[in-house]
C-alpha cells in the first residue's frame, strides 16, 4: 500500500516536473518579480539539471515495474524498428518537420499500454540520437516528449470500430505533431532572451508571455509544425490498422498486461 | 581517454558558454572545442555534419530574426512603418550585434556536442548508463545492435518486393515494406526474449526496489525540483538544494547499480590523462563561477565593445587539452589505441 502511494507520488512529481521545466518561462515572472532578472541567465542549466534528473527517476521507477525479458526484448527491437524508420524519412514524400518516428510510439503506446509507450518514446529518441550523433542538451526534453506522445497514447480509449480506432488515432498525431513542435520550442526559447515583442522577456505577466510565445510560435514554427501534424496523420491513415493488428497479435503471444 | 573524462568536459564547457553570454569568450570556446573535435576524432566516426554551412545559417537566422523583432538601440540602418505588426519600427545594428551573439552560443553548444559525438564510440557512450538502469541499458543495446540488422532487413525486403514488380510511388506503397519490416522485427524480438529467458535473464535479480531507496529518491527528486525554484528567488541557496539532491540522486543510483554484479571486458584504464582531463575541464567553470560580474556582453542601448578579462579568457583555453593530449597518447603507446579500437567497434 504504501509502495503504491510512493509509486503514485513519484509518478506525479515527475510530470510536475515536466510541466514545470517547460512552463516556467510564463510563470517564473509573475512569481519571482524583480529577483527574476538577476537569475534568468541561469535558468536553462538549472532546467537541463532538473529534467535530467526527474527523467532519471522515472526511468528507474518504470523499469522496476515492467521488467522481463519479453518486455526487454519487444522494446530493443520496436526501439531499433523505430530509430530505422527515422533514416528513411527522405523518402517520404511530407515536406516539413515530418518524422516517421512518432506513428509507431502512438500505435505501440495505444495497443501496449502506456507504461510501455513511455519507455518506448524516451528509448527511440535517446537510441537514434547515440547513433546519428545528436547527443546534447536537447535531449532530455525530446526524451521526455516523446515518452508523454507514447504515455497518452495509451489512455485513448478503444473502440471496438476498426474505422473509429483509426480516425481517433490520426487525429491524436495530428495534436502530437503540434504540440511536439510547440513544447520542443520552449526548450531554446528563454536563450533568446532579447526584449522583442515576440521573445522571452523576464518581469512580465504569464498572459504576455503566453501571447509572446504564440507570435514566436506562429512567426517560426507554425508551417513547419503543420507538416509533421499531417505527416503523422498520413502514416496513421495508410499505415495504421495493419500495423495495429500486427501488434494485437503479439501483444497476445508476448501476454502483455494492458494498463 | 575514457568517456567519464569527456562527458565532464562537455558538462563544464556547455555551463561556460550558457552562463557567460560574451561573444569572445564564447568564440574562444568555440575554436577550442573545434580543435579538440579535429584532433580527437575516432576513424570510425559515423558522419560530419557541415559544421560551416550550419554555423552559418545559425548566425545570420539569429541575427536577421533579432533585427526583425528587436527595434532598440542608437545605431538606426533604416526604418520601417511603425504600425506593422511586430516587424514595424527602426532596424538597428545593435540588435544585430545581439542576434550574432545569441547565435554564437547556440552553435558553440553545437560544436561542444559535435565533438562529444566524434571522440566517443557510441558503445562507449552506452557505458556510461548508470548500472542502476540496467534493463534499459540492455534495451539500448538490443536496438543498437538490431539498427543494422533492421537497416539491411529494410533493404532485402525493399528489393525482394522490386523483384515481383512493386514500385513504390506514393505512401500507400510502402504497406508492403513496412508492415514485414514490423512483423519479422517482432519475430526477432520473441526468439530475443526465449534466448534470454533460457540463459536465465530476470530470474533472479528482484526488480523491485527496496521501500527506502524510493523514497530517498523521492526525497532528491523533491530537492532538485526545491532548489530549482528556489534559485529564481535566492540564486545560490538554491544550487546548493539543487545540487545536495543531485548528489543523492547518484548516491542512490550507485547503491542499485551495486546490487547487481557485472564484469566488463577489457576495460580502458582510468590513467593520469584522464584525471588530467577532468581538472582541467572543471577549472574554467570554476573560475568563471567566482567572478561572474560582469562578464556578461549586452550591446543595448548602446553598441560597445565586449569586457575580456584575461584570467577567464586564459582559463577557457584549458578546453584545450583533449586536443594538446591526443597525440603524445597516441606517441607513447601506439598500442593501447589500437587495442582500443578492436575492443570498442
Amino acid at each position: 500500500m504504501t509502495t503504491r502511494l510512493l509509486n503514485a507520488l513519484i509518478y506525479l512529481t515527475t510530470a510536475l516536473i515536466g510541466v514545470a521545466a517547460f512552463a516556467y518561462p510564463f510563470v517564473l515572472p509573475e512569481l519571482a518579480g524583480a529577483n527574476a532578472d538577476a537569475h534568468a541567465a541561469d535558468a536553462p542549466v538549472l532546467t537541463v539539471i532538473l529534467l535530467a534528473a526527474g527523467l532519471v527517476v522515472l526511468l528507474v521507477e518504470v523499469q522496476g515495474q515492467a521488467v522481463s525479458a519479453k518486455v526487454v526484448a519487444a522494446l530493443g527491437v520496436l526501439t531499433a524498428v523505430t530509430a530505422a524508420l527515422r533514416f528513411i524519412e527522405v523518402f517520404f514524400p511530407v515536406p516539413g518537420g515530418f518524422s516517421p518516428i512518432f506513428a509507431p510510439i502512438i500505435l505501440a503506446g495505444y495497443v501496449f499500454g502506456s507504461r510501455f509507450g513511455f519507455l518506448l518514446g524516451a528509448m527511440a529518441l535517446l537510441v537514434s540520437a547515440l547513433v546519428t550523433g545528436m547527443v546534447g542538451p536537447w535531449l532530455p526534453y525530446q526524451m521526455f516528449t516523446a515518452g508523454w506522445v507514447g504515455l497518452t497514447a495509451g489512455w485513448l480509449p478503444h473502440p471496438q470500430n476498426r474505422r473509429l480506432q483509426i480516425i481517433l488515432l490520426a487525429a491524436f498525431g495530428v495534436v502530437w505533431g503540434i504540440l511536439f513542435g510547440a513544447i520542443m520550442n520552449l526548450y531554446f526559447w528563454p536563450f533568446v532572451v532579447d526584449g522583442s515583442a515576440t521573445s522571452w522577456q523576464p518581469g512580465t505577466g504569464w498572459r504576455d508571455g503566453l501571447s509572446r510565445y504564440a507570435a514566436f510560435y506562429l512567426l517560426t514554427s507554425l508551417v513547419w509544425d503543420i507538416g509533421r501534424a499531417g505527416g503523422n496523420a498520413l502514416f496513421i491513415a495508410v499505415l495504421g490498422a495493419p500495423t495495429v493488428r500486427a501488434l494485437i497479435r503479439f501483444r497476445d503471444r508476448f501476454q502483455f498486461q494492458q494498463g | 581517454m575514457r568517456a567519464e573524462g569527456w562527458m565532464v568536459w562537455v558538462v563544464s564547457a556547455a555551463a561556460a558558454v550558457m552562463l557567460v553570454h560574451n561573444p569572445v569568450y564564447t568564440v574562444i570556446v568555440l575554436l577550442a572545442a573545434r580543435v579538440a573535435g579535429v584532433v580527437c576524432a575516432r576513424s570510425d566516426a559515423p558522419f560530419s555534419l557541415s559544421l560551416a554551412r550550419i554555423g552559418g545559417l545559425i548566425l545570420a537566422l539569429s541575427a536577421l530574426f533579432n533585427m526583425l523583432m528587436v527595434h532598440v538601440g542608437e545605431l538606426v540602418l533604416f526604418r520601417l512603418p511603425a504600425n506593422w505588426l511586430w516587424i514595424g519600427g527602426p532596424y538597428t545594428v545593435e540588435a544585430g550585434v545581439f542576434g550574432l551573439s545569441n547565435g554564437l552560443v547556440l552553435l558553440t553548444l553545437l560544436v561542444i556536442f559535435t565533438t562529444l559525438n566524434t571522440a566517443v564510440s557510441t558503445s562507449e557512450l552506452v557505458r556510461l548508463m548508470p548500472r542502476a538502469l540496467r534493463d534499459l541499458g540492455v534495451v539500448i543495446l538490443i536496438a543498437v545492435t538490431y539498427l543494422p540488422e533492421t537497416m539491411g532487413q529494410l533493404r532485402r525486403i525493399r528489393e525482394a518486393q522490386a523483384i515481383r514488380g512493386h514500385r513504390v510511388r506514393g505512401l500507400r506503397d510502402w504497406r508492403p515494406i513496412l508492415i514485414p519490416l514490423l512483423i519479422g522485427g517482432l519475430e526477432r524480438a520473441m526468439s530475443v526474449a526465449e534466448a534470454m529467458a533460457a540463459r536465465g535473464y530476470g530470474a533472479t535479480a528482484d526488480a523491485r526496489q527496496p521501500f527506502f531507496v524510493q523514497f530517498l529518491l523521492l526525497v532528491g527528486l523533491l530537492a532538485v525540483f526545491g532548489g530549482w525554484a528556489l534559485s529564481f528567488w535566492a540564486g545560490w541557496p538554491g544550487w546548493l538544494l539543487l545540487g545536495a539532491g543531485v548528489v543523492l540522486i547518484a548516491a542512490l543510483l550507485w547503491r542499485l547499480g551495486r546490487q547487481t554484479p557485472h564484469t566488463r571486458y577489457r576495460p580502458r584504464l582510468w590513467t593520469r590523462w584522464d584525471t588530467g582531463m577532468v581538472v582541467t575541464a572543471v577549472l574554467p567553470l570554476i573560475i568563471i563561477l567566482i567572478n561572474r560580474d560582469g562578464l556578461t556582453y549586452s550591446p543595448y542601448p548602446a553598441l560597445d565593445w565586449p569586457g575580456f578579462d584575461p584570467l577567464v579568457g586564459l582559463s577557457l583555453l584549458l578546453f584545450l587539452f583533449p586536443a594538446v593530449v591526443r597525440p603524445i597518447q597516441k606517441n607513447n603507446n601506439p598500442q593501447i589505441t589500437q587495442i582500443n579500437a578492436d575492443a570498442f567497434p
